[in-house]
């Protein structure tokens, strides 16, 4: 009876599947056009499934082994199943086989079934708490009706009640693995993953075959050229299409939850619910289902949305929520903390940002500062609002060279808005400090310069972005310089991966980057570190944007100073709170990001913080003190300087001579 | 005291002359005080009464500082009231054209702004000394000013209608059209201020169909000019300097010229002959709403009390804030420990504040709360931290504990308030 | 607060905004003026009203973007009353609110650019014959063809006043401020340009301009007749440097140092 029950079993689960997938499609097809290679996407997966997401899976040792058996367990078997039982072939090796799988599988299922036993609170619950019963009843069941075809039990073994009861077990299994995959159960992530790998949105990001890291950080431009287009993003529709699949792909394991700055400070963000949330607007309906941790302070139920009904309502229609709250996407310091531990490689920037894109260019409705700061921007260059004209105020005794009279020099020196602000004027003097001891021939912009546009771009002012880059690019080209330093990784970040798409392609470096270059050529000579215990704070667009880790832990290491690791550095180094314009949308929260960025300080010990950012400086040192000394890497050179005179002696050329003298001038 | 020596032969001689009849009065007068104790005898010779001289210093003792200084300190009475009294009366008879000015009165007393403007109209009167104009000050409403005089006006013209209170520009600009059918003065001036001279000049420049210049800083005797003066004023929102011919209808700046401190006017009263039209007021004043110190924006208040981490008791702090009658504000940190409201963080992450006074309690001055009060006029610091960095920029710190500090200052307004209502009482 | 205007009685209330070029104090960029744009806020406050921006005066490119500024409050069209540059508009502005009959006009309190003597609204009330009134911060409620609005005094305080319309009402810096200006209408918005005959301010012509110098700062006069005393208040260090530092003195000495700079500085009220 099961020869026939099965296959009937096998077939109607795979039709439905089919069924579900082509609804599915039909549903990420709503989202934009967006261009991608559908074959090349598709040879590419395996590679990116098996290289770049097992990557981060990985990170987890014990998780990373459940799902290569339950998942690996799974294909295998799933593919023999329909070969030996809904074919029929009655192949003893492929039925060993498929036996092998589903023990394999089973095994994977039980260690699924352990973690879901306790969760950690960051894993969604309700629907995902039977998965691993599911997975069970499928290896069970397929691992009993195969055992005829294996040989091991006799064809007719038990009764007719007997094969019943198998059946039903297999097609529980079939159902939540086969049907729910495209009808919207947890297996859905395998179905929507797979694909979202193929068809990326950003497919730069994944490593290749010749070693290359892979990379993708920069925002893309949204065109201004057409008036009538909406820009941003409104309604769920207006995603991309492969955006809407990869929120649709997301498998709620909160590691994105465990890793925002702004869900800890108690900001009403939970990346995993803002892109659950976008499910849910994708196929219409209420967050009601919703099983994980809502944003903190907002009770799940109360919001819905539709595919193609708006996600913000405009605080001008009074009451009423749509799918996500405004000061939801506001939170976000775009510190990419969550796109780093995302094992299915979902971009939850890119989103928030395409929604904020919407609420500043259409609404105008950047909250609290947002609007003065990008007023400031547009009106004076710089987000504080001063003088453009006095953006060299603070070196006025430097006599820095400028790009305007040298016409030509080696290094670009971009001061970024931190010149506005005192704190960071003494970074920056410490940073031209440094460059004249190592005779570096450098110049600056002055007057020239203008904010990179980061800010304007991260609170979803493109249009602003726009104008201030093009401007930069078109001051920028009159120059001819070999690479551009700065010790602003805001700045950086902008120059080097988002000036590209609108015609200014530059090397450029931050700033402990070529002091390391620097220190490695010998140009520099150090006095041995005599302070107490030092750890890094890691900045998140030098980090996690740029994977620059080692060179300022190098420098450090130069300066003759062991650091003192915080628990979470590197890819997973907390945000300061300084990013993605938060500060100045100023989301309320419980907590402050910086005080619990001090509190990681505090736990290893340290007395000081080495940074490399000048919202670090301020955020950090915005903490009540008692609490760690900060010092950007280039002050911790700057001090420890050794002022080489034999070098001098012999090798003074004119220009060297003429900034020391000015370094004179400045000490005297 | 003046150093310039004027010298008397006459009284020099009846001091002298110790069989003169006059002679102690006038010694006296030459010494400055009721007793002399150095005078030019009969001989010519210097006399001395060593009696006279020096001071009883505070152990009893009596002093004699030498170096003079304390001599003039101690008859300082008689010396420091002369100048009061030399100041030349002026009066103007027959005055062969008019200087209208109507001055804001804030509180019924003439404000530093009025003083100027009446200087400016003193200027233009003044300027030929063949023929003389007069300034002429028009007042609405009830008043208590007594120095009109000191203030340079010639005449005084009081609209002390019962309906000229409150705010009736419809009214006063006709009252100020009748002023100009009778008297016809040549020129208007009026301070531009937006405490109501401002709007009432711009109405009146309106009614008579002149062009004023607004925002006046600067005037200046042209010979080329036709009306022979020239005048700067501000224009394109205080950006260009416009100079121009002075019109009939001046709106003057505060400092445009310098007050009247020389000499004393008539100010004779005069009353217009025909009574006010009746004007049907279209605007109606329903009088003045109270509003909440603490609500006026951070970025327009020009006296801010501001509380930071060292403030522990907020509620006297809110009352001290309540009683100054200041902006309140708060440092990061305060607002961050949700003590304050998050639109009352000054620095350069919350609000750049341009207040006239900024006092500072338990602030210690982070970088970025400096630089929010950068363009803050006087810093006052209540700190119990000598050495922090708010002490160093303020103009006046005190150091010691916050709340007491703030309620001896509550206590000390509370009784100068007293002190003023009972004086303004007694006048 | 700007809300609750009342909307049963004024429905199709018509307000006119005027609206003109500014600059940026620091940059003199061209930008909304904002004065105007708290006007135009004022107006968007105003439940049920139909909104009609007008703006006279030249019409160069770098006027456009700083117009749809206007425009990107969420506007859909200005009225551009296209003039001479050195044109006066009153007359082109009376003219048009005189055939559009709006029953409020609201304005900002002076231009940012060229006179900026603050005449225009007076000017247009005078040839009108409507009231106007100044520093407006609120509008209250409008009943029966009357509004009730609040005006802005010094130091934060308001009136509460009641005008027949059609009126005329300024705001100054002291109204709230304008919403954000967003890009995606800015660009969208009409600029309705109307061309209009100009007349010349010959008297302006006149006039010598220039940019601002520094005004100089009052000397602190001394009002003493002793030449050392002036001589001494002349050459007397300005303050600045460090100020004065009290410590170990009781509160009451602390407070009384504060009360005299207080009372120096006139800001008790």
């Amino acid at each position: 009876m099961l020869d026939t029950l099965l296959p009937i079993l096998f077939f109607s689960a795979l039709a439905l599947a089919a069924i579900g997938a082509v609804r599915r499609v039909r549903l990420w097809r709503q989202g934009r056009h967006s261009p991608v290679s559908l074959i090349r996407g598709l040879i590419a997966m395996p590679r990116r499934y098996l290289v770049d997401l097992h990557h981060v899976v990985a990170r987890d040792k014990a998780m990373s082994n459940t799902h290569v058996a339950t998942a690996g367990g799974f294909v295998l078997a799933a593919l023999l199943a329909i070969v030996v039982h809904g074919l029929g072939l009655d192949s003893a090796i492929l039925a060993w086989a498929l036996l092998a799988a589903t023990t394999c599988m089973f095994v994977g299922s039980l260690f699924v079934a352990k973690r879901r036993r306790n969760p950690p609170p960051r894993l969604s619950k309700g629907p995902w708490m039977r998965l691993p019963k599911s997975l069970i009843a499928f290896s069970l069941g397929v691992f009993l009706v195969t055992l005829p075809t294996a040989g091991i039990l006799p064809e007719d073994l038990g009764s007719w009640v007997l094969a019943l009861a198998l059946a039903g077990v297999v097609a529980w299994g079939l159902g939540e693995l086969f049907f729910g995959m495209t009808w919207g159960g947890p297996m859905k992530h395998a179905f929507a993953g797979a694909l979202h790998l193929a068809f990326h949105r950003r497919p730069e990001r994944f490593s290749d075959k010749h070693g290359g890291e892979g990379r993708s950080t920069g925002l893309k431009a949204l065109r201004l050229e057409d008036p009538a287009t909406k820009l941003g993003v409104e309604k769920p529709a207006d995603f991309a299409w492969n955006q809407l699949l990869g929120f649709d792909a997301c498998v709620q394991c909160g590691r994105c939850e465990a890793a925002c700055p702004a869900f800890a400070a108690g900001q009403p963000l939970n990346p995993k619910k803002l892109i659950q949330d976008m499910v849910v607007g994708m196929v219409g309906g209420s967050d009601a289902h919703y099983a994980g941790s809502p944003y903190p302070g907002k009770p799940v139920g109360e919001h819905a949305g539709e595919p193609h009904g708006p996600i913000v309502t405009r605080p001008s229609t009074k009451g009423g929520t749509a799918l996500v709250d405004a000061e939801t996407l506001w939170s976000c310091t775009t510190c990419r903390a969550c796109v780093e531990e995302c094992p299915m490689m979902i971009e939850h920037v890119d989103a928030i940002v395409d929604m904020r894109r919407f609420l500043t260019l259409e609404h105008g409705n950047t909250p609290n500062k947002g609007a003065e700061v990008l007023d400031n921007l547009i009106a004076t260059d710089n987000p504080g609002g001063f003088d453009p004209g006095s953006r060299t105020h603070w070196a006025a005794d430097l006599n820095l060279p400028l790009m305007a009279d040298k016409r030509e020099a080696e290094v670009l020196l971009w001061l970024g808005d931190g010149v506005f602000d005192m704190r960071n004027q003494r970074t920056l003097r410490a940073l031209v400090k440094v460059l004249r001891a190592a005779q570096v021939d450098f110049a600056v912009l002055g007057n020239e310069e203008r904010d990179s546009g980061d800010v304007a771009r991260r609170l979803g002012d493109e249009a602003t972005f726009q104008s201030l880059a093009k401007r930069n690019i078109a001051t920028l080209g009159q120059y001819r310089f070999a690479r551009i330093v700065t010790c602003d990784p805001h700045s950086f970040h902008v120059l080097k991966n988002e000036y590209g798409e609108l015609g200014g392609n530059y090397e450029v470096y931050h700033h402990s980057t070529y002091l390391n270059r620097l220190l490695e050529e010998g140009k520099l000579s150090l006095k041995a570190w005599k302070g107490g215990t030092v750890t890094y704070h890691d900045p998140c667009y030098l980090g996690r944007y740029n994977g620059e880790y080692e060179a300022p832990r190098d420098v450090l290491r130069a300066l003759g100073i062991e650091v003192e690791e915080m628990a979470r550095s590197g890819y997973r180094s907390r945000c300061c709170g300084g990013g993605g314009g938060a500060p100045i949308t100023d989301i309320p929260g419980k907590q402050r990001i910086p005080d619990m960025r001090m509190n990681d300080v505090r736990e290893t010990g340290a007395e000081l913080v080495a940074v490399g950012c000048p919202q670090c400086t301020a955020m950090l040192e915005g903490v009540v003190e008692p609490r760690a000394e900060i010092k950007d890497i280039a002050e911790l050179v700057a001090d420890a300087l050794i002022e080489d005179d034999s070098a001098e002696s012999t090798s003074r050329d004119e220009a060297a001579g003429k900034a020391r003298r000015a370094e004179e001038e400045v000490t005297l | 005291m003046s150093d310039i020596v004027r010298r008397d032969p006459r009284k020099e001689w009846i001091a002298r002359n110790r069989l003169h009849p006059e002679h102690s009065e006038v010694l006296a007068e030459l010494c400055g005080g009721a007793s002399p104790s150095e005078w030019i005898g009969p001989s010519g010779l210097t006399r001395r009464n060593p009696h006279a001289v020096g001071f009883t210093g505070p152990n009893g003792i009596k002093r004699i500082d030498r170096s003079g200084a304390q001599q003039a300190a101690t008859q300082p009475g008689g010396r420091q009231a002369q100048p009061k009294d030399t100041r030349r009366r002026v009066e103007i008879e027959t005055p062969h054209f008019l200087v209208a000015v109507v001055p804001d009165l804030p509180g019924g007393r003439l404000s530093s702004h009025d003083r100027d403007v009446l200087g400016l109209a003193r200027q233009l009167a003044d300027a030929d000394p063949e023929r003389p104009g007069a300034v002429l000050a028009i007042v609405f409403g009830a008043h208590k000013e007594t120095t009109f005089d000191e203030a340079g006006v010639d005449r005084l013209l009081p609209m002390e209608d019962a309906e000229s209170s409150g705010y009736l520009s419809e009214l006063r600009i006709a009252a100020l059209q009748s002023v100009e059918r009778e008297l016809a003065p040549r020129y208007w001036l009026l301070p531009d201020s937006s405490l109501g001279g401002g709007e009432l000049g711009r109405r009146l420049a309106a009614r008579l169909g002149e062009r004023p210049a607004t925002q006046v800083w600067q005037v200046e005797a042209d010979v080329d000019s036709d009306t022979g003066w020239r005048c700067t004023a501000r224009g394109a929102a205080g950006t260009k300097d416009i100079t121009r011919d002075l019109p009939r209808v001046a709106l003057a700046l505060a400092e445009c010229a310098e007050p009247v401190s020389e000499t004393r006017h008539a100010t004779q009263a005069v009353r217009l002959n025909q009574a006010l039209p009746d004007v049907l007021g279209r605007i109606e004043d329903l009088g003045e709403v109270a509003v909440d110190p603490a609500s006026v924006s951070l970025a327009e208040a020009e006296f801010i009390l501001s509380a930071g981490n060292g403030v522990k008791d907020w509620e006297g702090y809110h009352h001290a804030a309540q009683v100054l009658g200041a902006t309140e504000g708060a440092s990061r940190v305060a607002v961050d420990d949700g003590y304050m409201p998050r639109d009352r963080q000054v620095g350069a992450t919350g609000t750049w504040v341009s207040a006239r006074v900024y006092v500072a309690v338990g602030i210690s001055g982070a970088i970025q709360h400096l630089q929010g009060i950068q363009s803050c006029d006087k810093v006052v610091a209540i700190n119990l931290n000598e050495g922090c960095d708010m002490v160093k920029r303020a103009d006046l710190a005190v150091i010691g504990d916050a709340g007491e500090i703030l309620a001896a200052l509550v206590a000390h307004i509370e009784h100068y308030r007293e002190q003023q209502q009972e004086n303004r009482d007694a006048a | 607060m700007p809300h609750n205007a009342t909307s049963s009685s004024h429905a199709g209330l018509q307000v006119a905004v005027l609206v003109s070029i500014g600059r940026h104090p620091l940059t003199a960029r061209a930008r909304r003026a904002d004065q105007d744009a708290r006007a135009v806020e004022m107006a968007l406050s105003l439940d049920d009203a139909a909104i009609r921006l007008v703006h006279a005066g030249g019409n160069d490119d770098d006027n456009e973007e700083a117009l749809r500024g206007y425009l990107g409050m969420g506007i859909d069209e200005i009225n551009v009353i296209k003039q001479a540059s050195n044109a006066d508009i009153v007359p082109a502005l009376v003219t048009s609110l005189r055939d559009a009959a709006p029953q409020l006009v609201f304005t900002g309190s002076r231009a940012e650019v060229g006179e900026g003597s603050g005449l225009v609204p007076y000017l247009l009330a005078e040839a009108l014959g409507w009231p106007v009134i100044n520093g407006l911060a609120q509008v209250e409620s409008i009943e029966h063809g009357v509004a009730t609005v609040l005006q802005a005094l010094p130091r934060g305080k308001r009136r509460r006043l009641r005008v027949r319309l059609p009126a005329i009402a300024t705001v100054d810096s002291n109204a709230p401020p304008a919403r954000q200006s967003a890009f995606g209408p800015a660009r969208r918005g009409e600029l309705a340009a109307r061309a209009c005959s100009s007349m010349p301010d010959e008297l302006q012509a006149q006039w010598h301009m220039q940019t601002a110098r520094k005004r100089p700062k009052r000397l602190k006069i001394v009002k003493s007749a002793s030449a050392r005393d002036r001589f001494k208040a002349a050459a007397a260090k300005a303050e600045g440097g460090s100020g004065q530092v009290l410590s170990d003195v009781s509160p009451e000495q602390g407070a009384e140092a504060i009360f005299k700079l207080l009372k120096e500085e006139d800001v008790l009220r």
